[in-house]
Parts: structure tokens; sequence; C-alpha cells
């Protein structure tokens, strides 16, 4: 509604318009251009697809809007874009498309498109050194074999005036009849063309025929952007030191590369003097077999070790059947490829293979033989190693392993192991299988002992120094020792009715225990020290009554020693009874 | 005490006596006997390094690859330092076709953490610890000797710490990670932890792989180059460790 208020009349859309156009009607080949559908005022229902065009690749990039209020007037632009890339030079039309926009039918004009030839020098330009950059692509012979590998030279030009060469691309490698492998580039060569100098870049290019017949390469395609010298003249003075461009920033400019398309023969492999193991190798291969152990029980494995040499496509390589087998079952060979040459082209491929004689008559592991078709020969070609001597016996324990090798030397260190190590004459310790001892409870309580141990010896140090620094709690523990040794004194000597020790010994823990409680000498102890010094420690008056009743006994038994065993035995109470009222004084 | 002696000692002579028969159809070529006569021993929950290494060459020469890797690979867990062990473990893995973790990083950069097993860490540990609080005591009981002994408390001390750190790596190792040895002949991965999901990628017997995780009878797998799959349980036989 405020659009509507806004613009007087109401909104005034333009009549839907449907344009198809391309970038550009001529290009060359190895170049793509865009193929733009545009909708001005409204959108189609679905977006119309341009028809299948032989040898011309369209692929859909995407669509563009924009949007326009200009007096009063909406216009809006849907554009979709598809890049089309032809295979082959020639004139492609692109027909009328038909699209909906909203209930309308609309078309597009038809297009042409010209594809010219990629730009390829002409050989008196290349030849005079007249052209700054260019590319060239050359195939060592004219008629190949299927399944053979070519390496195609591929060697890019530039001329002394380049000053940096950089983002090269390819934009089309065509190969019809072949598969292109990586491309490998080689050390940078020189090379005089006319006047000038060029440095060459060779790129090594691995091609596998796959069919028969008629077959190219190329023309192959690229672009890459170049720094040129701005200025020809260069100061001599830097030119001897190989300085180009100190003053002179150089021109970049876009290049594009193409090669002439090169035309092959492909044969089939002759069909007569097939060998009867051949399995497809093509190249030119030498053969090494080796075996090993060769003193094994039925049963027992032999690694058989296949190594095949040479130039071909090795990669393709299998190990051939080998029906004289039969006494051995064999298991699926591993393979290992190591190459020489950056192609993958040259090398050697190495297959393990372990087989099993089945029975003790076997005495040997039959010849091998490997065939293989030579294209340069063009003859098939069949190599053999001679039988690998065994012995076979019933069956026991493996003797060590040995390897033996056919009479044609092996350029490769034997293999340290070719079986399994023997079986073990004991059984070794047996234990119980069981968890780890980390998860065992047991185990893990008792690692707490020397923890326990440590801290109870802390304790105990803390305790004996502490006692060590404290010198009344030395004496107290002391007179408590000797208060108990007395007591047993006493018992002995009321049995044995021996009044005067007896008194003796009672009078000496008396002066000892009130010594330790008044905290001075036990020799300095009378019987007034228990009302001079004792009452005012506040010890209570029974307890001083008694103290002062056992210094009398003790006083009265200087006198009159003689007393019974149960009168002396009636004392040891009273002065436990006082010993441990003491000890409840506070000292 | 005699009893018990006594029941452990007939025990033993009657699995030395399986072990020998075992051996005996070994050496008349019937592996697949042997390795099940192996096999049987092993299900009576004893053990030994020899027992493992004679079920894997059993195994190995019945074509079970699978079998064979895993009782090596229990034989190396038992004695380490073996290289006879060792020998038959890397002959048999090199005849696995197709991915495998094979040896795992810290096996590569820590070589030494595999020279002891589990338990031998466990029981240096422990010597170490006891050692310490040995002199940590005997140092509480006669302080003149603490002086004496001080070189030593702190060489135990830090043995103790040193094993123990050993120890916990190796733990970590062994409690954390789990290796699923390929025992069928092709395994197929699947790419969710049921039967009619799709196919990940195979694993060829005695493939050796990571577990990461487990759901039901199946196991979360993967192999050296990152794929990723779901093996049914009895397809594999697990081993702790990495």
């Amino acid at each position: 509604m405020v659009w509507a208020a806004l613009c007087p009349g109401g909104t005034r859309l333009l009549a839907a318009t449907f344009t198809a156009s391309l970038d550009r009607d001529t290009i060359a080949l190895g170049e793509s251009a865009t193929l733009s559908l545009t909708f001005e005022g409204d959108s189609p229902k679905d977006v119309p697809l341009p028809p299948n065009v032989p040898n011309l690749q369209i692929s859909y990039v995407g669509p563009s809007s924009q949007f326009s209020y200009i007096n009063g007037q909406t216009k809006s632009t849907v554009t979709h874009n598809f890049t089309l890339t032809p295979q082959q030079t020639g004139e492609f039309e692109i027909p009328s498309l038909t699209a909906e926009v909203n209930g309308q039918r609309l078309s597009s004009e038809p297009l042409k498109l010209t594809v010219r030839p990629p730009n390829t020098p002409p050989p008196s330009a290349v030849n005079s050194g007249s052209e700054i950059a260019f590319m060239k692509l050359t195939l060592p012979k004219k008629e190949v074999y299927v399944g053979e590998v070519v390496a195609a030279d591929l060697r890019i030009y530039l001329r002394d005036d380049v000053q940096n060469f950089a983002n090269f691309q390819f934009i089309s490698t065509p190969a019809d009849g072949f598969t292109i492998g990586k491309m490998a580039q080689q050390s940078v060569q020189r090379a005089q063309l006319g006047n000038h100098i060029y440095s060459v870049v060779p790129l090594s290019i691995p091609l596998t025929v796959v069919k028969t017949g008629a077959v190219s390469v190329g023309p192959f395609t690229a672009n890459a952007v170049l720094v040129v010298s701005a200025n020809r003249q260069r100061d001599p003075v830097f030119e001897r030191f190989g300085i180009h461009s100190i003053f002179n920033g150089g021109e970049e400019k876009q290049v594009s590369f193409a090669t002439e398309a090169l035309n092959l023969e492909s044969l089939p492999l002759p069909a007569e003097n097939v060998p009867a193991n051949f399995n497809g190798a093509i190249g030119d291969y030498t053969l090494t077999v080796t075996a090993g152990p060769t003193n094994v029980a039925v049963g027992d494995p032999i690694t058989v070790r296949v190594q095949i040499s040479g130039r071909g496509a090795l990669d393709a390589l299998t190990l051939p059947d080998q029906p004289a087998w039969r006494d051995f079952k064999t298991y699926p060979p591993t393979q290992n490829l190591k190459t020489t040459d950056p192609l993958g082209i040259e090398g050697v491929k190495t297959f393990e293979q372990i087989v099993t004689p089945q029975n003790t008559d076997v005495r040997e592991l039959p010849a091998f033989s490997f065939s293989f078709f030579n294209p340069d020969t063009k003859t098939y070609r069949t190599l053999r190693q001679p039988p690998v001597q065994l012995a076979v016996h019933a069956g026991g324990t493996t003797p060590a392993p040995m390897i033996a090798a056919s009479k044609t030397p092996s350029p490769q260190p034997s293999p340290p192991q070719l079986d399994i190590l023997p079986i073990k004459e004991q059984p070794g310790a047996l234990t119980q299988a069981g968890p780890p001892l980390l998860t065992r409870p047991g185990f893990l309580a008792v690692q707490g002992l020397p923890v326990l141990a440590w801290l109870a010896a802390f304790v105990w140090r803390k305790r004996t120094d502490s006692l060590a620094n404290n010198p009344r709690l030395r004496r107290q523990r002391r007179v408590a020792q000797l208060v108990r040794e007395g007591l047993n004194d006493l018992h002995r000597l009321a049995a044995e009715n021996n009044s005067a020790e007896f008194f003796a010994a009672l009078f000496r823990l008396l002066q000892e225990q009130l010594g330790e409680r008044l905290d001075c000498p036990a020799s300095s102890i009378t019987e007034a020290v228990i009302d001079e010094r004792l009452a005012l420690l506040g010890a209570p008056e029974p307890t001083l009554a008694g103290l002062r009743e056992l210094f009398q006994l003790c006083n009265q038994a200087r006198y009159a020693p003689l007393r019974t065993s149960g009168e002396l035995a009636a004392v040891i109470p009273q002065f436990e009874n006082a010993v441990r009222e003491l000890q409840n004084v506070k000292a | 005490m005699t009893v018990w002696i006594f029941t452990g000692s007939a025990l033993a002579a009657g699995i030395s006596a399986e072990f020998n028969a075992a051996n005996k159809l070994y050496a008349e070529g019937k592996f697949a006997d042997a390795a099940a006569t192996y096999g049987k021993i092993l299900q009576s929950q004893s053990v030994s390094p020899e027992l493992y290494f004679n079920y894997g060459n059993a195994e190995f020469k019945s074509g079970n690859l699978g079998r064979a890797i895993a009782a090596y690979r229990h034989a190396a867990q038992l004695t380490p330092r073996d290289a006879e062990v060792r020998a038959n473990l890397d002959f048999a893995r090199n005849q696995v076709q197709g991915p495998s973790l094979r040896e795992s990083r810290w096996s590569r950069s820590a070589g030494w953490l595999g020279l002891l097993t589990l338990n031998e860490w466990t029981e240096l540990a422990v010597a170490a610890f006891w050692l310490a609080f040995a002199l940590l005591v005997a140092g509480q009981i006669q302080p003149s000797l603490k002086t004496a002994l001080g070189g030593f408390t702190r060489g135990a001390v830090a043995a103790t710490v040193l094993s123990c750190a050993y120890l916990g790596v190796n733990a970590a190792i062994h409690f954390s990670k789990q290796t699923a040895v390929v025992v069928a002949p092709d395994a197929t991965a699947r790419s969710g932890p049921f039967e009619e999901a799709q196919n990940a990628f195979t694993a060829h017997d005695g493939a050796e792989l990571a577990v990461l995780d487990h759901r039901d009878d199946w196991l979360q797998v993967t192999d050296r180059s990152g794929r990723i799959g779901w093996l049914q349980r009895r397809q594999v036989e697990i081993l702790p460790g990495s």
C-alpha cells in the first residue's frame, strides 16, 4: 500500500523480454565463451536449458539479477550464465530457446559460435625467434600398440627477454585413445632460435594407448602470465652480470599457448605366436626369481620373490598364473613398485607370493615364466627362470629359514626373513591370565604400607624430639617408671618381711614422686615439704594427710622396724593411692 | 597348603601334556588341530608368551592371519623384548593386504616405552616408590642418616616420579585405546552399526584397526588411511592398547 501511495497510478512494470547472447562469437580451440540468457521484467518459470550440441560442452554457471527503479518504472533483470567449451574447431549453432514468463512464451534468437584453430605459431616465426613464447609437442613414434606406454615430450620455449613466467595453466589436453599420466618436469635447457636464446622447459607426459585405430594427442592449449622487458635496449655492463631488469620493470602479458595435434596409428597386438601365459604385459623387461626356505615341511610357506625390471606399464603388471605349480597352494601375492624415472614407467616391480607344498613328493618349485610384448621389436618374448630345488618332509618344526636363489643372481639383498620362526618346545612359565597389577585392589592397597610406615616414623620422631626438649616431662616419665618398678620391689620386700628395706624403698619413692611434682631434687624432700610447698599447689587435705602418714610410718620404722608381712603389704595400697592423688595435683 | 601345591603342580603337568600334544600335531602338519589344542589351553586362563607364540604359528599356518597376529600381539604384550615374537609378528603383518594400523605413533617415537610390559612398568614404579619411602623412614628413625642418605633419597624420589610418569603414559595407552584385529577373511565395514548400512570399506584378514566406539555387537573402527566404518564384533579380536 505504501508502494502504491508513493507511486501514483500504481507500479508500472515493463513487459517481459528474453534475449540470449554470447560474450564473443569467435574463440580459439581451448578457450571458453559465456552464453547469457537475460530476462527483463520477470523471471521464467523454468530456466531454459540449451540443448546438447555435439562437441560443445555446456555447463551452467549460475544466475545473476539486477533491480532498478527509474522515474516510477521498475526494471528487473535476471541473467542465467552458461560456459561453452568447444571440443573441436568449426561453427557451432545454439538454437533458439523458449521460456515461459507469466504465461507468455518468449523465444530467443539462435546464436553462432565460431571456433578457430588454436594459435600455433608458424614454423618460420618460431625459427626466426620472433615469438616471445610458444609450446611444442612431440612423440617418439608414429605407430603404437594398444597398451603401450609412450612418453610425449612437451617443451615450453621462453625468449630471453621474458623476465618472469607465472600462472601457467593447461586449458585443454585432449588425447583421443590415450590415458594421460602424471607430467614430470625436467631441468630447464637453453636453445638458440634465430638471433635469440630461449629457455626451454621440458615436460614429459606418459601416455598409455587404450584403443586401436587412429588416435591423436593435442592440440594442448595453455595460458600463462609473462613479464617481458619493456625496453629491449639493455645496459651491457649489467647484462654481463646477468642483471636484466634493475631499471626496467617489464610489461606483463597474458599469453596463450597451443601445440599442434599429433595423429598416430594404434595397432592391435599380434595374434600370432602369443605365449600361453601372456597376461597383457607390454614393454621391455628382465626377470629375477628367488624362493625360500627350501627345506620345509608339508604345508610350510615358501616365499617366492619375483622381480620384474624394465620399462613399460609397470603399474598394470600382474603376476602370471603358473599352471606347473599345481602341487602348491598359492596365496595372493603382495606387490611393491619402485620406479626410477619421474614418469613412473621405468623401475622394478617386486611380487612376493607365498606357496605351500601339498605333499612330500614335491622335489622342486617348477620353472617360473613371464611373457610380454615388446613394442620396439614388435615381438612376444618369454622369460624363464629355472626350477628351485626343494626338500619337503612330512611335517615338524620348520628348520631355520634359508633362501635359495635361482641361477640368475639377484640384484637385491636377500630378505631377512622368509618364513615364521619355529614353535617353542616348552610352554614357559605359565601364569593365570588376569587384569594388570594396576587394576587389582589388593595390590593397590599394599602400596599404602610405605606411606603408613613413614607416617608412623614421622609421629614417633616428633614425639621423641618433643621428649628430648622437655626435661620436666622426661623426669615425669622416669619417675613413673621408677614408681612402677618400686611397687614391685615393695611387694617383694613385704613378702620377705624385710621391714627396713621396705620403708627405705618407700621413702625413696615418696621423695622421687614429690620431687617430680614440686620440681626439686628428690634428696631435698622431707615431711616438712608437704605443708610448706605441696599445700600451696592446692593438693586436697586427704592427700596431704595420707602423705604425712606415710612419712611418719617411714620414720617410725627406723626406730621400730619389726613388722609383719601383712602390715607391710597393707602400706602398699596406701602408697599407691597417695601417688595417684599426687599425679592429679597440678605441678 | 600341601593340597594347593599338589593341585597346582597337577594342573601344570596337565597343561604341559596338552602343550606337547599340540606341538606334536603341529609337527605332523595338522595345524588346525594344533591351533585348537593351544586355544583350549588358553581358554583355561593359563597363559605364557610361548603358548601364544605357538598358537600364533599354528593359526598362521592354518591360513588364519588375523588370529595369528592377535596371538603374536598377546605374546608381545607378555614379553615385549622377545625378538622371535617380534619377527613372526612382523612377518605375519607383511602378509596382510590393504591398510592397517601397524605400530602406533607412540610406539614408533617412544620405542623404549614398549620395552617393558605394563606390569613391569608397575613393578618398577612400585620398587622405586618403596625404596624412596624406606629411605624416608630410615631418616625419621635415625636422623643422623638423613645427610648420608640424602642423595639416595632424592634419587629414589626422582626415580619414583619418572617411573610413575612412564607408567601413566603406558597405562593411558593400555586402557584408553583398543585395537581390533580382523579375523574374518574379508570383513565389510559399514557406514552404520547395522547390516543394511552401506559398505564403507573392506578390511582384510589381519588388518589392525583402531577402535573408536562400541555399540551393541558393533565396533566403530578406523584404519591408517583414516577410513571409518562399523564392524561386527565377531569379525575381529579386540586387544588393549594401540
